[in-house]
């Protein structure tokens, strides 16, 4: 009896064993991101259609690509374990992740460690590529050029008293601290007010009543999508007047956010790094294709985020020479950390070139610095927005 | 079946009749060459985790299995250790051998505050209270700027021992196992003490523990403030694990829910109970990791299911089937002597 | 401006109530604490969310189907769950945490089961309210009418029930004590069946009214869940005009907490003001003596 539990233990671990070895001749990558959202799904599921695409087409120089998708609940600890796993236990070439900035600063440490490439799909906070790994690359905007543009703009334009309030989320809090610094740096001003809510708060109004006395010229909100829809209808409930310009963090393009704010969307201004009412022809292309794919009316820079992604990296595996065998593990993962940080100038859906370059500081590794400042002009189900600009921000902006 | 139940329990018996400390030493050396049998490093993260899982539901079982007090803010004391030893770490660069035992106190201390409404209060009651507690603790830290707030508390320092850095998920391991160790044998020991029968009074009836003499109160907040250190201790461990980055979204209600869930699967008041639930719930978790949120709602029929058709847990099993062995042995043994004072009388 | 605090509190404070309401029914007559309430109340919202905006229902009907469905998914999940539970206990109570675990993990199961059925997405409800009413220098949406009118007749309603009524008499005996009620003929689990199908039916008009002002999200029952707790425990667990009043006071403290002393910390007071008052006064402002372990 006894003799048989270990054999059967035994025969467990070299099915392990086996199933590990039987997988080399394919490009592994795990992506771990936030699954429990539905655009999250829907991105999770064009990346895998995306790569079976590619798949379909004869693959990468005739390699296949596998992609193995989890879901990290936007938990560090989650999103650590699911890094460990790919890194670890399924020997990825490369690992997508994470839509949260709070999950990617982690995970930064881990593929550092474990030598892995890492491109970031989501997270906009700063930190993520100034912790000096040379394995991370981030496709998104960065917190940092985000708060200038917006700065700038705001300050010019609108007025440089404003109360700041904002959820507890790694990215809002970037956003809204970034401009705070940014309005301190560029114009010597202090916030009017400075609070912080819950992430997913329901009742905002005892902020926005002391806002209220403040003579504000604009209040900035960073939140994820449906507090933020709270925080703007209750902001007009408690007669903050529309003269006070409402500003929001790019969660606001976010789709639900228009649709369930209604009115009280119009007038929004925020810097993103997408907008479905771009009119190139690449981003009308873009929207019919995720309109006929998984039914999404408005397309916002999630989407378009993820779909960059995808490209960079199939850009990137093409030109990396790979042996793909259990020996040149490591040298295939460099090889692909080598080829994606030589993606330079590519045009895709962002509003501006995307380049990556060797060394391993932000300069580099930040690789989107164009975001586009947008306003929405109508709320609801066919909500619009105008682009105000386009901005590309110098590589080294917000650094010390 | 048989064998393989019965003979490490002979085993720990024999060893332990040499000397108690004895079995503690044997189980140590054997889990010693553990990262070696593993495949990969993912797997020795896993038991890392499992370590300060182990930790962490032993001393939510003292409190809760052995002393009968229905706490749901475990979970804030273990962020409460946790964030002191990051703090200590991170902003006044003090070594891993004062931060761990800082956060054991610092949770002492909230534990005392976390048993105080015992005083008063019983099972819901009493459940909302320290459900108040974990929420307000839980919404400090997220507010707070000096702990990091939603952007989480990273770089927290690994350990280090005369010059050896124990930086990797191998050689973590290593400084884990005795603590691991430490904190089940010291479960054993209290619980054959004295304190542990009057946990298990107070649990029982508290009135009638009361009137033999017990100081209902003072066992209450015993069990609370040692039930603290171990989350304290779990708290520390975990954040000095690698990548030393700690986040509010890792102490919410969710996962005190898989706390009491390793609890309640492995056995309420029953040590090895905890144990097993910790190892089966993280090796589960992990195994289900590609079904997204199926995996949740797995792990909620889970939940339901053993509260619902095993109360007892799986510690509750295996105790039902040595004392149903015990008592089919203790039925053949009466009917050998029947049978032979039979067949004697038969003779006579 | 302390005008303005006020309206604020009250009128969250008045969602707090009406959630509380249910807690506090399902505590006095089973003597348990239902961690799935929050996720009831949620299934509760999108039903009224289907049949108002797919189904094109009037406002009024589609706030009482919902409460009927709703009532039906309870005593579903009672007969079919909790029952083992309550039954275990001799004489139908559970004395311990059995119950709170169980919650936890309904309430895990039915939030995913949502997720499955809705997605994640928020959801609006068309809105069915004309223009908002305006009390000093805020524009309450009417919403906030309809969860005034409805909880307070709800609870009128259920006051009237238990206090005057034959089977509120059968229902008082029941959470007095089951196996005196069972002797005296008085059908026990039909009674426990339907006062946690009516505590279901009391979320559910709690997420048709509150769906207009906060969206339908599957997400949308936890923090309300536990500021609802508090308000049921503050104002006396297990009366149903305690609920309302706790609902008020959480609402009102947490507003002036916010106001005055630091806004940010404002989910912080409630449950400060809830162990307080468990540690000076733990049956509340209304509460019949809190009950010891069964």
């Amino acid at each position: 009896m006894k003799r048989l539990g270990t054999c059967a233990v035994l025969a467990a671990l070299m099915t392990t064993v086996a199933a590990t070895a039987a997988s080399a001749e394919t490009i592994r990558i795990g992506a771990t991101m936030r699954m429990i959202s539905e655009n999250g799904q829907k991105y999770g599921q064009m990346m895998q259609d995306e790569f079976d695409a590619i798949n379909a087409a004869g693959g990468i120089n005739g390699a296949e690509v596998e992609l193995i998708l989890l879901n990290d609940e936007c938990k560090s600890d989650k999103g650590v374990a699911n890094a460990n796993r790919f890194v670890y236990q399924d020997n990825v070439h490369l690992v997508i992740g994470s839509t949260c900035s709070s999950v990617s600063l982690p995970i930064v440490d881990v593929t550092a460690q474990a030598e892995v490439p890492q491109i970031i799909p989501h997270s906009t906070n700063h930190e993520i590529t100034q912790k000096g790994s040379e394995w991370v690359f981030r496709v998104p905007i960065s917190a940092r050029y985000y708060k200038g543009v917006m700065a700038k703009y705001v300050g010019e334009n609108i007025g440089t008293n404003i109360a700041y309030v904002y959820a507890s989320d790694a990215a809002a809090q970037a956003d809204t601290e970034g401009l705070r610094d940014e309005m301190r740096q560029q114009f010597g001003v202090e916030p009017a007010y400075w609070g912080q809510t819950q992430e997913k708060e329901i009742d905002f109004r005892s902020h926005l009543l002391k806002i209220k006395t403040l003579d504000v010229d604009a209040v900035f909100i960073g939140a994820l999508q449906e507090p933020m829809a709270r925080f703007l209808v209750q902001s007009y409930e408690v007669g903050i007047p529309a003269d006070v310009k409402r500003l929001a963090n790019s969660s606001a393009s976010n789709a639900p956010v228009p649709k369930l704010a209604g009115d009280a969307i119009k007038g929004v201004f925020f810097s993103a790094a997408y907008s479905d009412s771009d009119d190139r022809q690449i981003a009308q292309d873009f929207n019919q294709l995720m309109k006929e794919r998984y039914d999404v009316d408005k397309v916002d820079h999630d989407f378009s985020q993820a779909w960059d992604l995808i490209r960079i990296v199939e850009i990137a595996l093409n030109n990396a020479e790979l042996e793909l065998t259990d020996e040149s593990l490591a040298a295939d993962r460099a090889a692909i950390r080598d080829a994606i940080a030589n993606v330079s100038d590519y045009q895709g859906l962002a509003s501006g070139p995307i380049s990556f370059c060797a060394e391993s500081t932000p300069e580099c590794r930040d690789g989107n610095r164009t975001p586009v400042l947008i306003e929405y002009l109508s709320g609801g189900e066919d909500f619009e927005v105008g682009i105000l600009d386009r901005v590309t921000m110098p590589v080294d902006f917000g650094l010390e | 079946m048989d064998v393989v139940l019965q003979a490490p329990r002979n085993g720990i018996a024999r060893l332990a009749a040499i000397h108690p400390v004895l079995p503690w030493i044997v189980a140590f050396v054997v889990l010693l060459p553990l990262p070696y049998l593993t495949t990969n490093n993912y797997q020795i993260y896993l038991i890392n985790h499992i370590g300060v899982m182990i930790i962490l539901a032993t001393g939510l079982n003292i409190v809760k299995g052995y002393c009968g007090q229905v706490t749901v803010g475990h979970v804030a004391v273990y962020a409460i250790g946790a964030y002191t030893a990051a703090v200590l770490s991170v902003y006044f660069a003090m070594p891993f051998w004062i931060t761990l035992p800082s956060a054991m106190i610092v949770s002492m201390l909230f534990g005392v505050l976390v048993g105080f409404p015992s005083f008063r209060l019983e099972g819901a009651y009493l459940a909302l209270a320290t459900l108040g507690f974990a929420q307000a603790v839980e919404v400090f830290i997220r507010v707070t700027d000096y702990l990091g707030s939603a952007s989480g508390l990273g770089g927290i320092k690994a350990p280090v021992l005369f010059g050896f850095s124990f930086d990797t998920y191998q050689t973590y391991y290593y400084l884990m196992l005795p603590f691991v160790l430490f904190a089940i044998y010291f479960a054993f020991a209290l619980l054959k003490s004295s304190t542990g029968r009057a946990f298990m009074a107070v649990r029982e009836d508290p009135v009638s523990a009361a009137a033999t003499g017990v100081n209902v109160r003072r066992y209450k907040l015993l069990a609370f403030v040692i039930s603290a250190a171990y989350a304290g201790m779990a708290g520390a461990l975990l954040a000095h694990m690698r990548p030393g980055y700690i986040h509010p979204n890792n102490f919410t209600i969710i996962e005190m829910v898989v706390v009491l869930l390793m609890v309640v699967l492995g056995g309420i008041g029953n040590i090895w109970g905890a144990i097993i639930g910790a190892i089966l719930v993280t090796i589960i978790a992990d195994l289900t990791r590609d079904l997204y949120h199926y995996q949740l709602l797995a792990f909620g029929l889970v939940i339901v299911g053993t509260v619902l058709f095993m109360p007892k847990g799986i510690g509750g099993l295996i105790d039902r089937y040595f004392v149903s062995r015990s008592f089919v042995a203790a039925r053949d043994k009466t009917a050998e002597r029947v049978r032979t004072q039979l067949d004697g009388d038969g003779e006579g | 401006m302390f005008f303005d605090f006020l309206v604020v509190g009250l009128s969250i404070g008045l969602v707090y109530g009406l959630v509380a309401l249910g807690i506090s029914l399902i505590y006095s007559g089973l003597d348990i604490v239902h961690f799935a309430h929050g996720e009831v109340f949620m299934f509760g919202a999108f039903f009224g969310l289907v049949l108002y905006n797919n189904m094109g229902f009037s406002y009024p009907i589609t706030l009482f189907l919902a409460m009927i469905l709703t009532g039906i998914m309870g005593v579903i999940l009672e007969r079919v769950f909790y029952r083992r539970l309550t039954s275990q206990g001799g004489g139908y109570t559970v004395a311990g945490m059995g119950m709170i675990i169980c919650g936890f993990g309904m309430a895990i199961i039915l939030q995913n089961v949502a997720f499955l059925i809705w997605g994640a997405e928020g959801h609006a409800f068309d809105l069915p309210f004309s223009m908002p009413m305006q009390i000093g220098g805020i524009a309450l949406p009417k919403a906030y009418l309809w969860i005034l009118l409805v909880s307070v007749s709800l609870m009128v309603l259920l006051h009237l029930l238990l206090k005057k009524t034959k089977l509120g008499l059968a229902i008082r005996a029941v959470a007095a004590n089951k196996d005196i009620a069972y002797l005296m003929g008085v059908n026990v689990p039909l009674m426990i069946s339907l006062i946690f199908g009516v505590a279901c039916a009391l979320a559910a008009a709690g997420g048709v009214l509150i769906g207009p002002i906060n969206y339908v999200q599957v997400e949308m029952g936890y923090l309300i869940l536990i500021k609802a707790f508090a308000a049921a425990v503050i104002g006396g667990f297990g009366s149903l005009p305690g609920a309302v009043l706790g609902g008020l006071t959480v609402g009102v403290f947490e507003t002036f907490g916010a106001a005055y002393i630091s806004g940010s910390h404002k989910d912080i007071y409630a449950f400060l003001l809830l162990i307080i008052v468990l540690l000076v006064k733990p049956t509340g402002f209304l509460g019949v003596l809190a009950k010891v372990k069964a």
